[in-house]
């Protein structure tokens, strides 16, 4: 009865951040246990893309952009939780787990690093960078069969970013990108558990299209900004700047790399 | 009330999904026991596990939490604290799956009965204990074969309590439910914790059509009216000694 009386909607407070008008909930179904939406006063950004879409560069750009702009970051990707994170690398040495098992082993991993990292980040007013999200886990395991809603219901807990770049590339220059950075490409990452092709490349190829036609559909259920990460390291940089910018509510966007970043920015 | 993010479904062609279905089909059969600590379903499933083996019946027997998959992760969270009830859950949830995919689902393709101490029942009601969502619970587990028999083990609260407390020098953290922060006192943290997962098994009996089993009742009596039970709901010769 409350709720709708006195004060607009006092308890879900449209946030100023929400770029376009509507303010959805700060989670995609029920929030956490124990976790009231209102005391969490940061800002959650989110990239994702494939390897070799330039993700960790423009994470390191950024961070030092919004630092030099007196902003805290912190920052979130896959594998990453004291939890389960060694656990994760050893089932993918082994190559023998099974999809459903790895999918769950992610989650635990995801939400031990939201609510013991993020979320309290988020409580102190920080900004999180996100290298990679929810998405690349559903899109990863929906390409193994795992059901789309089945996947979606699992994260229904995981906290709604404030806005989610999606560094779209092609597989091949992906392949390029990648091979140049290691001489060689991951067994995960051109999916060779899924048996798609004997030759490394081929696999990689089709594995990131299956990968990438996820993404589309994700883009579409979760609205994206979709940025050519074909583009180069500044353009992108740029095109992120402008709109965390203008989430944040700051004017100057302007940034140039450090010396110790320089070599990132071609 | 089908909490999916989905606003509308796009046209894009994706692959096709093979988890969860929603019948499966297979020669095997599925036979789990349930209920909470000390209501003598493990001594019975034991006693059931016997006579088939004697018997020279193609079982298997599998047990919650059995895997090496997560147990240094387990040890880690449980030695530190570090154990959310959403952690904990998917934990577990990662374990099952592990057994699921890799022995229970090809065993009830290869015809095996399979008897499993504990089955996605007791996250059901330990993890909603915990504060999980009881509709993200049921969702997490839906790849999951549904048994053919569910024997839930019912015993007083103050029984059950009593075998465990009495047998045991000292409970463990989380196993007294001592991250919920009901009481400072181990015993009665556990006597609060186990009656909150009693009250949800409880509710969980028309809605799974759990076969309720008495666990006052003398051992012996109760391990004839399971075989009983089991005869009566499986085709037991399926699973026969091929002559």
């Amino acid at each position: 009865m409350n709720s709708r009386n006195g004060k607009p909607s006092s308890g879900v407070k449209k946030r100023k951040k929400a770029g376009n008008g509507d303010a959805p909930s700060r989670f995609y179904g029920v929030p956490l246990p124990g976790v009231k939406v209102e005391d969490l006063s940061g800002t959650l950004f989110v990239l994702e893309g494939t390897d070799g879409s330039g993700r960790s560069t423009q994470i390191a750009l950024l961070t030092e952009w919004l630092e030099s702009e007196g902003f805290a970051v912190q920052t979130m990707g896959l594998r990453r939780s004291f939890l389960v994170a060694d656990d994760i690398d050893n089932l993918l040495a082994e190559n023998s787990v099974t999809p459903m098992t790895l999918a769950l082993m992610y989650s635990t991993d995801f939400f031990d690093q939201l609510e013991r990292r993020i979320l309290p980040a988020l409580r102190s007013g920080l900004i999180v960078l996100a290298d990679r999200y929810i998405y690349t886990l559903i899109a990863r395991s929906a390409v193994r069969g795992i059901g789309r809603d089945y996947l979606h219901g699992i994260y229904e807990m995981a906290l709604r970013p404030d806005l989610t770049f999606w560094l779209n590339v092609k597989p091949e220059v992906a392949f390029d990108r990648e091979f140049k950075k290691s001489q060689t490409i991951s067994y995960w990452e051109s999916g060779r558990d899924m048996s798609l092709s004997n030759d490394l490349f081929q696999s990689f190829i089709r594995y990131q299209s299956l990968i990438r036609r996820e993404f589309d559909y994700l883009s579409q259920r979760h609205g994206f900004i979709e940025v050519d990460g074909e583009a180069s390291v500044s353009e992108v940089n740029r095109v992120l700047r402008k709109r965390i910018a203008s989430a944040l509510g700051i004017r100057s966007t302007h940034y140039k790399p450090s010396h110790a970043l320089a070599q990132l920015w071609r | 009330m089908a909490m999916v993010l989905a606003e509308t479904p796009t046209a894009i062609r994706t692959a096709p999904t093979k988890f969860p279905l929603p019948k499966r089909q297979y020669p095997g059969a599925l036979v789990v026991v349930e209920g909470i600590d000390g209501s003598g379903k493990s001594t019975q499933l034991y006693l059931l596990k016997r006579w088939l083996e004697i018997g020279g019946y193609r079982i298997h027997f599998t047990e919650w939490n059995s895997s090496p998959l997560v147990k240094s992760a387990t040890r880690r969270g449980k030695q530190r604290r570090l154990l959310t009830p959403t952690t904990f859950s998917l934990l577990h949830a990662a374990d099952f799956a592990d057994r699921c995919e890799r022995q229970i689902l090809p065993l009830l393709h290869g015809g095996y009965l399979v008897l499993a101490d504990r089955y996605i029942y007791t996250a059901f009601a330990r993890d909603a204990a915990r504060g999980c969502s009881p509709h993200w619970l049921r969702n997490l587990y839906s790849f999951a074969p549904i048994p053919d028999i569910t024997f839930y083990f019912r015993a007083p609260l103050d029984v059950a309590v009593n075998r465990i407390v009495a047998g045991r020098p000292k409970l463990k953290y989380y196993e007294a439910g001592m991250d919920l922060g009901i009481s400072l006192d181990r015993a009665e943290s556990f006597r609060i914790f186990q009656e909150r997962i009693l009250m949800n098994y409880d509710a969980m009996i028309d809605s799974d059509q759990f076969v309720l089993m008495d666990g006052t009742v003398q051992v012996n009596k109760l391990q004839k009216l399971m075989r009983q039970v089991l005869s009566e709901k499986i085709e037991l010769s399926h699973f026969a000694p091929k002559k």
